[in-house]
């Protein structure tokens, strides 16, 4: 009996063989047959492997990851350091870029009045110990910068060099109190003096008592003799408030600066005036007003 | 083995087979990958006696060949298979206790799970498949047999369990 079964089985066995051999005769001749079965399964398959990736997504990297979990774990640590340094970075170039900003204004404005500069930026600033608002600039006497130099931004007048070295200066701020300035009115001839006082307003005490002035003029620097310590035409700042009060010999004003000192990167230091004055040329354009669309409506007389 | 026995079993193959290739195939093993189905077919031929495990065998082998991403021949894992179950139930099954403990079936069917994969390869070479080098290979390989042992716990209870379901009541 069991060589009757084992024969059997021999015999199924050399069957079935053939019959597979067979098969692989046929797809490897290329019988469309046989090779569309397997497109046949895809179809059929399709459905179930769509469902199966959805299903085990999340989980189909459970194996991996527990035997990995080291390298995870490194991994995560490696590409935080990358983030916090991409953070820098980004950081690093808001910073430059807002330098660059400053210094294209600066440089425009300084090309303008076709002074002769030298560009500088802000290291260090003044701090409280020292009981003086001014900053610290990276250029000093090797790069042409002498004592009461006038020192603009972008927007206007920085302020005044108090003291030089090989590679660095110190500025007196416009806010310094001890810091005066000549000004004039923009387009009169009215002046006056404009002193620091250690905040982001100025006082101005104009020279004459018949001056007109109101709010919203814009003062420009009057200029000094031999352009030491002030060159002049530089925009200074803009009239806020005017004091009215009877009594006074001239009148005063509160007067906001173009520049914000507090946030000052790049200044340009004005070596040589070349004899230019620039006149009112650096007065601020006025900011332009929006367009106000109006509409008209006519009610129709059945209403 | 009765004739009522081949849609049976033929149906829980596709079945395995199906979970293979939907969900098995997208899990990302560590080190190589899980041939469920193989191992599943392996232990399921362990069981049956010799004619029929040939034709066990060869429906396994039929079905494993159905797979798309396959680019080997058709009738290749059919003619593997074939010839495995047969050298597995004269050669190696008489050699094992009767009743093959779990155990034992674990052993066996990740030993012959990867001697198929082994042959399928040389085969394979033979027919003029392109081989992968020997590290893929050599991955592939440990890999099956660490996740065919390793997981034998969770499918070889299924395999018994649906293998008696399918006999008949004179075959139990």
């Amino acid at each position: 009996m069991a060589t009757r079964g084992t024969n059997r089985a021999r015999l199924l066995l050399v069957s079935l063989l053939v019959t597979s051999l067979l098969l692989i005769t046929l797809d490897l001749r290329g019988v469309s047959v046989v090779s569309s079965i397997r497109g046949f399964t895809q179809s059929a398959l399709a459905p179930f492997q769509s469902f199966g990736s959805t299903l085990i997504s999340p989980v189909g990297r459970f194996f991996s990851d527990l035997f990995n979990l080291n390298n995870t774990r490194e991994r995560i640590d490696e590409l935080e350091k990358e983030n916090q340094e991409l953070k820098a970075q980004v950081i690093f170039n808001e910073d430059i870029e807002g330098e660059l900003k400053q210094l294209k204004g600066v440089l425009d404005l300084a090309g303008k009045a076709r002074f002769k500069t030298v560009s500088a930026r802000v290291i260090s600033k003044g701090g409280t110990a020292t009981i003086s608002e001014s900053i610290v600039i990276d250029q000093g006497s090797n790069a042409g910068i002498r004592r009461d130099m006038t020192v603009i931004a972008a927007s206007g007048l920085v302020g005044v060099v108090k003291s030089t070295t090989g590679n660095a200066s110190v500025v007196m701020l416009m806010s310094d109190p001890a810091f005066r300035v000549g000004v004039r009115v923009a387009g009169s001839q009215f002046m006056g003096v404009l002193s620091g006082e250690g905040q982001n307003l100025f006082s101005l005490q104009m020279l004459s008592a018949a001056t007109d002035i109101s709010v919203g003029d814009v003062l420009l620097s009057r200029g000094s003799s031999g352009d030491v310590p002030f060159v002049p035409g530089v925009p200074v700042g803009k009239v806020v408030f005017v004091e009215n009060a009877t009594g006074q010999l001239t009148k005063q004003a509160r007067v906001e600066p173009f520049v914000d000192l507090n946030s000052i990167g790049v200044v340009s230091v004005v070596l040589d005036s070349r004899g230019n004055n620039p006149g009112d040329a650096l007065v601020p354009a006025a900011p332009r007003p929006a367009p106000t669309v109006t509409v008209f409506v006519t009610p129709s007389p059945n209403e | 083995m009765s004739i009522n026995r081949v849609p049976i079993s033929a149906g829980l193959l596709l079945l395995v087979f199906l979970f293979q290739e939907a969900f098995v195939n997208r899990i990302n093993f560590f080190l190589g990958g899980f041939a469920l189905y193989l191992a599943f077919a392996i232990a399921w031929i362990l069981r049956e006696e010799r004619s029929s495990a040939v034709l066990i065998g060869f429906l396994a082998g039929l079905i494993a060949d159905l797979s798309p991403t396959l680019e080997a021949p058709f009738g290749l894992w059919t003619f593997t298979m074939t010839g495995l179950a047969f050298l597995i139930v004269t050669y190696v099954r008489g050699s094992l206790d009767s009743n093959l403990s779990p155990l034992t079936l674990s052993i066996v069917t990740t030993i012959f799970s990867t001697i198929a994969l082994i042959l399928f390869v040389i085969f394979g070479a033979i027919l003029g498949q392109d081989l992968p080098s020997l590290s893929v290979l050599a991955r592939e390989l440990i890999g099956n047999a660490l996740w065919s042992f390793v997981l034998a716990p969770l499918y070889i209870p299924i395999a018994i369990r649906t293998h008696k379901l399918s006999l008949s009541a004179r075959e139990r």
